[in-house]
């Protein structure tokens, strides 16, 4: 009988250890915005959306994501000349908004993440753009395509 | 064409339900997208099949009563005052903690485990119910990607996405499903007259036995009443009711959606 308490009590223990966790990582909203377009006004569209989603629900409550593929990764190429897009960038960075980029697109289209983009480091690649937005919306992520 | 009747109900039901040998669904994928009766046919059986999945895709709910008897009989109230205390002291320590996510996967899994000392735990008024948290993980991946544009370098593109997403899953060792859905101008990746990917699209069809192109009856309807024009659709594509009802359908069952 002792024994099963103990292990009930540690297991609560553990148990709510994980509960707060959860909620310490998991904000109340949750959003992929998904840009593969090398558009510079749905690339602004996107930065746009992102500012204004941010402002609705303030930034402690949204954890947004910007995936980028394909032609959208050249949104950070224009960045490196660009200072307005480097502004607005910067800000949503600080805002907590991930800037995330597709291992597959560089790969393909010969880009080094370290000298052709702006402020991207080896923690922003993922191996396949398309398949961690359909990750994210495994974990709950909402689906934005401006 | 007499085609209909040289299939079985039982046979198109294991096609809808996957569970032909390959060589034996590609043959039925050709002959089943050129007539038209069969892919009605199909089409049906696949909405019963997506219902039926839907209906039962809520578990049901565990017998808490008899455990909740069970429980309360064998520990004392101040145990659940301990209990709570406990939990909530957990809490606090993780909320200080702030572990990334992936490292609650251990702790989670020994708790599963241990499902009488939980049960019993949940008897006295601690308000915790573990196994709905791991239930997800074990789901097949699947996405519904939806192509409404016809500009080859952009189907392109969208091909290059559709095979990157495949070759990500099965080099994780997973054998995600994949459903491009067709309407619009985005109609023109498959048509037999029009598409400049017919080959591709084939070998990528022969390669991943869980990728379909389903076509959207809708647009193909309007196609002839419109413009007079009898689509023809390349070899294996499947044709669905609605393009946007199947993206509500495929979300409403948990799949991913991308738009490219």
């Amino acid at each position: 009988m002792h024994k099963i308490l103990t292990v009930a009590a540690l297991m609560l223990f553990t148990l709510g250890t994980g509960l707060g966790v959860a909620q310490a990582a998991d904000k109340p909203h949750k959003a992929v915005y998904h840009l593969n377009s090398a558009d510079i006004e749905t690339q602004k569209d996107v930065l746009r959306n992102a500012n204004n989603h941010i402002s609705a629900v303030g930034k402690d409550n949204v954890d947004l994501r910007i995936v980028m593929h394909a032609g959208g990764v050249s949104m950070l190429r224009k960045a490196k000349t660009d200072e307005s897009l480097k502004s607005q960038i910067d800000e949503l960075k600080i805002k907590g908004v991930k800037f995330v980029i597709c291992k597959k697109t560089l790969e393909r289209g010969n880009i080094d993440y370290k000298k052709d983009l702006y402020d991207v480091s080896e923690s922003d690649l993922v191996p396949s753009g398309v398949a961690e937005i359909a990750l994210l919306q495994e974990k709950g992520f909402s689906y934005v395509k401006p | 064409m007499s085609q209909g009747k040289r299939y079985s109900d039982e046979f198109l039901n294991a096609f809808v339900d996957n569970q032909l040998a390959s060589e034996e669904k590609s043959r039925a994928f050709v002959e089943i997208s050129q007539d038209e009766n069969l892919n009605r046919q199909v089409c049906e059986l696949r909405k019963m099949h997506d219902l039926v999945q839907h209906a039962y895709r809520v578990p049901p709910a565990p017998p808490a009563s008899t455990n909740t008897a069970r429980g309360r009989r064998r520990i004392s109230p101040r145990f659940g005052v301990a209990a709570s205390v406990l939990l909530l002291l957990g809490i606090a320590v993780g909320r200080e903690v702030r572990l990334p996510i992936s490292d609650l996967q251990p702790p989670l899994a020994e708790v599963k485990t241990t499902g009488n000392a939980m049960t019993a735990i949940r008897g006295s008024g601690a308000t915790a119910s573990p196994a709905s948290v791991n239930v997800q993980t074990a789901k097949q991946p699947s996405v519904l990607i939806h192509v409404t544009d016809n500009d080859t370098s952009r189907l392109n593109q969208t091909l290059d996405d559709i095979e990157s997403l495949l070759a990500y899953y099965h080099s994780a060792h997973q054998e995600a499903r994949v459903e491009v859905v067709l309407n619009g101008r985005g109609l023109g990746l498959v048509r037999a007259d029009q598409s400049k990917f017919a080959r591709r699209i084939a070998h990528l069809q022969n390669k991943y036995k869980n990728l379909t192109f389903a076509a959207c009856q809708n647009t193909i309807d309007r196609l002839k009443r419109e413009q007079g024009i009898v689509v023809r659709l390349l070899p294996g594509v499947t044709v669905i009711d609605s393009g946007m009802a199947e993206i509500m359908r495929r979300q409403d069952q948990g799949w991913a959606y991308l738009q490219v």
